[in-house]
């Protein structure tokens, strides 16, 4: 009963004309603000935070919790068709879904990801009204232990996001590993890979390798190919809807999709990153043919964007009940709560409740409005892939420039991106996928400082990663995760022994 | 001739613009406030608070821009070398404008005291002296020296990152007490070292007293001293931290305006008559008390370079007492 009261509560506050009108603006701000990779939301709700200041506290989060998923729906746009992640999340879908752009099906893959997001995003809403105070503790037992096993689990599904050689991908998951320990070192304040270089004291901004290697990275070997073979090929596009077959394809991939990001978005920090990764992994090896992923797989669409806005909607409740930020909007709507005197915490479910559930009626409402507004806009993107390669590359290293600019207003920034996207041209031409070294990249410190933090809780004991139950649980998954990944290998050497016999 | 005539004529105008613009009165346009991190956080809220204020008083629109990186340095050097005509200015707090520029000194591409002047100290925040609930049960300071001294590396205290002052100010603490704590260091600040407090990872830390407060009245946080002028309205059994027994220790957190040094006087002036009249406005008082800030302004500008000297000195004693080594 109390599901249905709270959502009753819910809607009485979001469907007010004043919160519906916030509710639009920001998720029509947020599609713009994502489709233009130059002007990120992080800017743009720096920009509009004063504003809030004059709003009742519940308008001011509904408008910037619309800017957030906005930009992220408008952020997967660009991923596939141009192959530009505006941010973590929606590097997987670069993979199949851009692949899927050059097959002339961008049109299916942005009907994907929207409809595959809204479905996610009713049943996160769904959920959290009906198990908030639950999901809220699981959050709350998760301690350093945990979350080192968790990243663990999390590095051994990257080996099964390369579809080439597992040998590559490792190499891959290493590098990504080694650059995320450029910075300063969280335990004892050290310098790490810094050269004396500043601008590298806080590490390197997951934006500027995500856009230099695969956005700038993806410009500099199209630009090497000759003109007939670039990857924008404008005369194929076919249709804007999936197909009958999509459909079928889609549909499994949505549900685990939603299901694995509901999950892991109710983590505190890294949970909602993790899920697009994770959904793509399970997708892949839950496939009967994993030989399509990489080469416009659908369900790499369908099932990471499902995750992924799932673990957005979860990502809430740690968002509201710790104050713990799950990225940097959510941070500034933290800032923008403080403002009012509200301070996230346990309770804010009972003391807040009109603020609580008017949100997350509002999130379902602006994601009915963001499939609104996007599945017609499909057809104009689309058309955006007409316009010649030779005008649209500038105008995309343009958006790439003004876009890594704005994460932190560093001209270095930009100089940083323009490396990486040298590295991305490299591995390219090396055949090695960059997905696995941004997850490499992501995880890798989370890992060593709760390895670190977990190791100085126990006193220097490495059992406290098997005595907690969570924790064991999540690394009994890892090493049968691993065995999953092995035997194919193994079973592959065999033949070659047999062929030699 | 006639482009001759032109270019003669365009160089009297610019020649003639010039002057009267110089003699305008500050501010005749937008003056940009840097701030050393990423927006959201406090300081950047403070000096949008204050931004605002100042828009209306000073008639100029007030852009606030986040320069974060390297512990602040990135922001004070953009700011100390900029033009010092009260149009780039700096909003930063204890950590970025006292500690950074003793704790990193050498990091540095200027000399810091030389190169900066401080218009005027804006807020200051209390902390709690806070323990969790979820894994330890003391109920005043002198319980948790008793138990951390029992129990040598048994307490775990929080802090917002190696060389922050909560770091300090705990370790300084536990040298007072002479016992024995295990530093676990959260660089996602506040809002992580809550999560390390709640789930158990730590016991104990200093923390902003605004930011405990839901988690205060949710039974998982429980304060024991609060580090400020005085006991909290809000909170009128929880004694401070001198009242414990510890007095001295401990940081009352700071935001303050900073300028480039070689700014005119009458432009300094100006902008510390502005945050004076700003601090008056019900708005603000009303925005902060929620947060258990208090607005204190310095007396003048002479006492707010003094000031800020002072702090400068107390964190070289505090720096050469508790040895980080940070290379």
């Amino acid at each position: 009963m109390e599901f249905f009261s709270n959502l009753a509560i819910g809607f009485g506050v979001a469907l007010t004309p004043a919160n519906l009108a916030f509710a639009f603006l920001g998720a029509m701000v947020g599609t713009l603000i994502g489709v233009l990779p130059g002007i990120g939301p992080i800017a743009t709700i720096a920009m509009l935070l004063p504003l809030t200041f004059h709003l009742e506290p519940v308008s001011g989060l509904i408008m910037l919790a619309g800017i957030f998923y906005g930009a992220q729906y408008g952020g997967s746009t660009t991923a596939i068709l141009v192959n530009l992640p505006g941010e973590t999340s929606s590097v997987v879908t670069c993979i199949d879904g851009h692949q899927m752009a050059r097959q002339g099906r961008a049109g299916a893959a942005l009907a994907a990801a929207a409809l595959g997001s809204f479905f996610a995003g009713c049943v996160a809403t769904a959920l959290i009204a009906g198990f908030a105070p639950p999901l809220a503790r699981v959050g709350q037992s998760f301690g350093a232990p945990e979350y080192f096993s968790l990243m663990v689990l999390g590095l051994v599904a990257a080996v099964v996001l390369a579809h080439g050689s597992v040998i590559k991908a490792i190499a891959m998951i290493v590098l990504g590993l080694l650059i995320g320990l450029v910075g300063t070192d969280g335990n004892t304040g050290g310098q790490r890979f810094t050269f004396g270089i500043r601008e590298l004291t806080d590490g390197i901004d997951v934006a500027t390798i995500a856009i230099g290697v695969f956005g700038l990275g993806e410009i500099i070997s199209n630009l090497s190919r000759p003109e007939e073979q670039r990857s924008l090929l404008v005369q194929r596009i076919s249709r804007l809807w999936p197909t009958g077959d999509d459909f079928r394809r889609m549909v499994p991939a949505v549900l685990r999709g939603t299901a694995l990001g509901s999950v892991l978005g109710v983590l505190p920090g890294g949970g909602a990153t993790l899920s697009a990764f994770a959904a793509y992994a399970a997708e892949k090896k839950s496939s009967r043919d994993p030989s399509r992923f990489g080469q416009g797989a659908i369900e790499g669409v369908a099932g990471p964007e499902s995750a992924n806005n799932a673990g957005a909607q979860t990502s809430f409740i740690p968002m509201l009940t710790l104050g713990i930020p799950g990225n940097a909007v959510m941070a500034l709507m933290i800032g923008a709560l403080t403002i009012h005197g509200i301070q996230p915490g346990p309770q804010i479910m009972t003391e807040r409740p009109g603020l609580f559930w008017g949100m997350i009626a509002s999130m379902w409402i602006g994601n009915l409005m963001l499939v609104v507004i996007n599945l017609p806009l499909i057809g104009i993107w689309v058309q955006l892939l007409r316009v010649p390669y030779r005008f649209l590359y500038l105008a995309i290293l343009l958006f790439c420039a003004i876009g890594v600019y704005t994460v932190n207003n560093a001209a270095s920034a930009v100089m940083l991106a323009a490396f990486f996207g040298v590295v991305g041209f490299v591995l390219w031409r090396l055949d090695c996928e960059p997905a696995p070294m941004i997850l490499g990249f992501v995880l890798g410190p989370l890992m060593e400082e709760n390895l670190r933090r977990a190791m100085k809780i126990s006193g220097g004991d490495p059992m406290i990663f098997i005595d907690r139950k969570i924790s064991l649980g999540l690394l009994v998954a890892a090493g049968i995760l691993l065995v999953l990944v092995a035997l194919p290998a193994i079973r592959g050497k065999r033949e070659v022994v047999f062929k030699e016999n | 001739m006639k482009k001759l005539t032109l270019a003669l004529l365009a160089a009297t105008c610019v020649a003639a613009a010039g002057p009267a613009m110089a003699q305008d009165k500050y501010p005749s346009k937008p003056v940009r406030i840097i701030v050393p991190y990423a927006p959201g956080g406090a300081t950047d809220i403070t000096s949008r608070l204050f931004g605002e204020q100042l828009k209306n008083i000073l008639g100029q629109q007030v852009v606030v821009e986040s320069k974060p990186g390297a512990f602040g340095i990135i922001a004070i050097e953009q700011m100390a070398r900029s033009n010092p005509d009260g149009y780039t200015l700096m909003v930063g707090n204890v950590s970025t404008n006292a500690i950074t520029p003793v704790l990193f000194k050498s990091k540095f591409t200027l000399d810091y005291e030389k190169s900066v002047t401080s218009v005027s100290r804006l807020v200051i925040y209390p902390s709690f002296l806070i323990t969790t609930t979820a894994n330890f049960n003391v109920g005043s300071v002198k319980d948790l020296v008793d138990y951390a001294k029992k129990n040598p590396g048994k307490v775990r205290y929080t802090s917002a990152g190696v060389g922050s002052f909560p770091h300090f100010d705990m370790e300084v603490f536990a040298r007072r007490a002479g016992a024995d704590m295990v530093h676990i260091p959260n660089k996602t600040g506040a809002a992580g070292m809550i999560n390390d407090l709640v789930v158990g990872d730590a016991q104990v830390a200093m923390l902003n007293a605004a930011s405990g407060a839901a988690m205060i009245r949710a039974g998982k946080l429980r304060p024991i001293a609060v580090l400020a002028e005085q006991r909290l309205k809000d909170y009128p059994d929880v004694p401070t931290l001198a009242e414990a027994g510890f007095p001295g220790v401990g940081t009352l957190h700071w935001q303050s305006m900073i300028a480039p040094s070689q700014t005119p006087k009458p432009v300094l002036d100006t902008l510390f008559k502005a945050i004076q009249e700003a601090a008056k406005a019900k708005a603000l008082q009303d925005a902060f008390a929620k947060q258990f800030v208090a607005i204190r302004p310095n007396a003048s500008l002479d006492e707010a370079k003094t000031w800020l000297a002072g702090e400068l000195n107390n964190w070289r004693k505090i720096t050469s007492e508790v040895k980080i080594d940070m290379n």
